[in-house]
């Protein structure tokens, strides 16, 4: 057993155990005291993934279990996530019973995404997505009093047990098919079987990672459910959830069918591209900013799987993808950090609560705007290198028409986060209201503002570290 | 040096930003010094720079994301100098002209600022990723300038602008990394995709890299069809706003299609250049005839701008096919010239336009009459700028118009017909607002002499165009620094 090399799962699992009982005992002022256990141990898990990125690639547990700079990489994307999610989300329910059993709930999901990163075996897959979505559900249903947010709870209930359901069925197909659990001997053993099956079996897997990636058609449930949560929720699940399965989707597509079997960066590109158009179009119709942002992430999820299409023929556009989804996690959870305080001071987050903030709040307006363009990708911000990225491997990987289409709709995407910064300059305010100001959006922000712009500006040390993700098992 | 010069703007918009936004005065004096010490930084670089030398002058390098091979890569040439020291005069001239103006002026000045970097980044980069960077900082704050200190219908021209230019340059991102990924190894340092020609051998790769660069500087320039944001963004923007978009903004496109798209595709330029004179001349004569049904005074110079800049859509396209040197020589320096002519007299015009409309309450040209009367200095410095956008001998819009033309001439004796079609137009059009303005009787008082500063502002620009145009030796020896050599 080589226990050392999962001490960040290990620290994940000890912080689960021990703060569950813990929270029921909190009362008054020590409510905030899980969030803060939380924060240490997710800095520690940071820390120790941080360690094992030069790592050579190796196997846990009998090859169930990989090890490498790959998912080094992706975990501490969704550790980071996991970590400003927890400051906002104290911030964001202080003085409520919700400020303790968030943070346990955001642990729980941490530790579901950072192991599906590093799953290597069917059952190890199904059992860490589910892991994942079951601390969604609780994550969505905080706000208890809320019936949207009930209803959305329920919502993502149904559609995850659906979907993750199916994906089961057809990934048992692969069992059937190979007779092994097994990623690397499925790859090898595939090619011999036959093809139809396969092409059904990859279908029906495809639901499950789509739901999770919000790859249209198995997007639907997103807009309710972000629209429902409550606003650091709902970055938390458009972003930790969806770099867990995005690099989940990457390895297994990579290592169980290599050679682009049966076609799959077709299929790909074709999620790819209506997800993108289909979030682009429905987000120019939006009224209320976590919609809005809510399409805006199954486009930007678009983005990133043109990145995963091209992936068999350029392994360059795995570090393409793990760049954007950095990018991608700092904008987004920053637009959502916004849209959370903006929830708490107005109790709205339609545009009309958004007009006039340019005056009454410039640096909260400021914020919202960089992170807005950020997602529309104009330099020198964080989305665009990640843009740049994403279309060069997809051109180089020879999908020279899937890069015109995303860039079709990066200029369609660009309308709707600039009718959102219009709301807050160009028109006069409507309501009145005063923004709390706590330390904990300032740190929220401060951590976002630095990815969004750090990434943007200097980008070469990411982009070297997510050159990393090319070192993998295989 | 070039780095000081492209990044002082920058500097006096973080200064501006520490300064407390109730003492406006304060601010505008700020950026007004900002603007100043910029303009002088970028005459150092015209001191320092060597006219006998075709190569990059005052160059900087150092890597920037050395994974993919771009770097931070500035250097100025014979076409990129004259423009670097015109934004940098554009924008100490709109920060004199505004120097009253305390509405919101914090986030004014800090915008106006911030574009002048853009602008001066975008004529330097040497690297495409840096060019692409640069242009797209330029843009971002004009779209809040329109937004925020426009007329009546700003929220949607804002809009309309930002949507084509961004649409524009999504396109051009393509055509880069098209060129890039031609590259081996893998680059995007412009002098060696000049140097390499990766596409000179595969006509679709290269076709297509043109189509890129064409719809992104096209938007720009702008060039009939997609033209169309130009008038609506230019009416509506505020005085020092239209400057900047007319006096710079097009340049972007302009100087992309002389410096970029020429040098990296020059086969598929050369191919398809019958497409760039179309559309140059298109552009040139629908300009001309679109200007002359206007009433608007703003919209009538906004459809100038289209005419002027068909001459350097049709440069470029004489450019790319020319085989003898001299006539590309010549037609590259009467773009560039073009380039310098049109943002000395569409800015001088465009902040008449704007001091006139503040004064009238209107932009209707019939309301300007009687300004020769109640005006006689200002009315005379509209009708030489209108004398020098029409192209009279002595002025800066002559030896630039008559260069394209002669070098047309000697490519196609029916494209040089059109061009005189449309300058015959844009003559009749300018005579027509000199006459309303100079002959009519007054119909309102509400016109009269504007403040020394903004005269001074009008004063300076129509000088320089009269400088350049009676000796036009010294623009000229910069800008054959580098056209001339093929």
């Amino acid at each position: 057993m080589k226990l050392w090399a999962i001490i960040p799962e290990l620290i994940l699992v000890v912080l689960c155990l021990a703060l569950v009982p813990l929270a029921g005992w909190l009362r008054g002022r020590w409510r905030q005291t899980t969030g803060a256990i939380a924060l240490i141990g997710l800095a520690a898990c940071m820390a120790m993934t941080a360690r094992m990125l030069g790592w050579a690639p190796f196997t846990a547990f009998d090859g169930v279990y990989a090890l490498d700079p790959f998912a080094a990489v992706f975990k501490l994307l969704i550790e980071l996530a996991a970590f400003i999610t927890v400051i906002l989300l104290m911030t964001h329910f202080r003085g409520q019973t919700q400020a303790t059993h968030a943070p346990v709930a955001v642990l729980f999901a941490t530790l579901g995404a950072v192991a599906l990163v590093s799953s290597n075996d069917l059952v190890a897959i199904v059992l860490f997505i589910q892991m994942m979505s079951m601390a969604g559900y609780v994550l969505v249903s905080l706000e208890r009093t809320s019936r949207r947010a009930n209803e959305a709870a329920l919502k993502y209930f149904i559609y995850a047990a659906v979907a993750l359901a199916v994906m089961a069925y057809g990934l048992s197909f692969l069992y059937g098919l190979t007779g092994s659990l097994d990623l690397r001997a499925i790859g090898a053993a595939l090619h011999g079987a036959d093809q139809l099956w396969v092409e059904v079996a990859l279908a029906l897997i495809l639901a499950g990672y789509g739901f999770e990636v919000t790859m249209a058609p198995f997007h639907v449930w997103a807009p309710d459910v972000f629209a429902g949560a409550s606003a650091p929720v709902a970055g938390f699940l458009s972003v930790a959830p969806k770099i867990a399965a995005m690099a989940a989707l990457l390895r297994f597509l990579l290592v169980a069918f290599p050679d682009r079997m049966v076609g799959w960066p077709w299929w790909i590109a074709g999620g790819a591209v209506v997800s993108m158009t289909l979030g682009n179009l429905v987000a120019l119709r939006q009224t209320r900013l976590k919609r809005l942002l809510a399409y805006s992430t199954i486009a930007q999820s678009g983005y990133v799987l043109a990145a995963v299409a091209v992936a068999g023929r350029t392994p360059e556009a795995v570090p393409a993808a793990a760049y954007y989804l950095a990018a991608y996690l700092f904008m987004n959870l920053g637009a959502f950090a916004v849209a959370a305080q903006l929830e708490r001071a107005v109790g709205s987050d339609r545009f009309e609560a958004l007009r006039g903030l340019g005056r009454r709040a410039p640096w909260t307006a400021a914020l919202l705007t960089l992170f807005l363009l950020s997602l529309a990708g104009i330099p020198p911000l964080a989305g665009f290198m990640g843009k740049v990225l994403v279309l060069l491997r997809v051109i180089d990987g020879g999908m020279l028409w899937l890069a015109i289409i995303a860039a079709i709709n990066m200029a369609i995407a660009l309308y709707y986060y600039v009718h959102v910064i219009a709301q807050l300059y160009l028109h006069p305010p409507k309501h009145d209201f005063v923004l709390p100001q706590r330390v904990g959006w300032s740190a929220g922000y401060a951590l976002c503002v630095a990815g969004t712009l750090g990434l943007g500006i200097f980008p070469w040390h990411f982009v070297a570290l997510a050159d990393l993700a090319r070192h993998w098992l295989e | 040096m070039l780095t000081v010069t492209i990044f002082l703007p920058l500097l006096f918009a973080a200064i501006v930003l520490a300064l407390p936004s109730r003492n406006a005065a304060a601010i505008r004096w700020t950026a007004l010094i900002g603007a100043c010490v910029t303009l002088a930084a970028a005459l150092t670089l015209v001191a320092g720079f060597d006219d006998a030398n075709a190569g990059l002058q005052w160059r900087m390098t150092t890597a920037w994301i050395p994974p993919i091979n771009a770097s931070y890569d500035v250097a100025v040439t014979g076409i990129s100098l004259p423009l670097i020291v015109l934004a940098a005069l554009m924008l100490a001239l709109a920060m004199l002209y505004v120097l009253r103006d305390h509405d919101r002026a914090k986030g004014h000045a800090c915008l106006f600022l911030l574009m002048a970097t853009g602008l001066m980044g975008v004529f330097a980069s040497q690297d495409l990723l840096l060019f692409y960077l640069f242009f797209e900082i330029a843009l971002v704050p004009l779209y809040f300038v329109i937004g925020l200190w426009g007329h009546e219908n700003r929220r949607y021209a804002a809009m309309k602008f930002f949507l084509y230019t961004r649409a524009g340059s999504l396109a051009m991102l393509l055509a880069f990394l098209g060129l890039y990924l031609a590259m081996a190894p893998h680059t995007f340092s412009l002098p060696a995709i000049a140097a390499a020609q990766p596409l000179a051998g595969h006509a679709t790769a290269g076709g297509l890299v043109l189509l890129g660069l064409l719809i992104g500087f096209g938007v720009k320039l702008p060039t009939v069809p997609i033209h169309n944001w130009l008038p609506d963004a230019h009416v509506e923007a505020p005085t020092e706003g239209s400057v900047f978009l007319a006096a710079l903004h097009l340049k972007l496109g302009a100087y992309g299609l002389i410096a970029v798209l020429l040098p990296t595709i020059a086969a598929a330029a050369r191919q398809w250049w019958i497409a760039l004179v179309v559309l140059g001349l298109v552009s040139l004569v629908y300009g001309a005839f679109a200007a002359l049904g206007q009433r608007d005074f703003k919209r009538l110079v906004a459809y100038t701008s289209i005419n002027h800049m068909g001459y350097v859509m049709l440069a470029a396209g004489i450019g790319a096919v020319a085989s003898d040197p001299a006539v590309r020589a010549l037609a590259l320096t009467g773009a560039v010239f073009q380039m310098v002519s049109h943002g000395l007299l569409t800015g001088a015009m465009f902040f008449i336009a704007g001091t006139l409309q503040d004064q009238a309450g209107t932009r209707e040209l019939t309301a300007f009459g009687g300004l020769g009367q109640r005006a006689p200095l200002f009315a005379a410095l509209l009708a030489v700028a209108a004398f020098g956008s029409l192209g009279l001998p002595g002025l800066s819009g002559f030896i630039a118009e008559f260069q394209v033309i002669g070098a047309t001439l000697s490519v196609n004796l029916w494209a040089a017909l059109a061009v005189i079609l449309g300058l015959i137009v844009a003559t009749g059009l300018y005579l027509r607002v000199v006459l309303i303005v100079l002959m009519r009787p007054a119909t309102s008082d509400a016109l009269h002499e504007p403040a020394p500063r903004r005269l001074a502002v009008v004063g300076v620009l129509v000088a320089l165009s009269a400088l350049i145009g009676i000796a036009p030796g010294l623009l000229e020896s910069v800008i054959a620094a580098t056209t001339l050599t093929p």
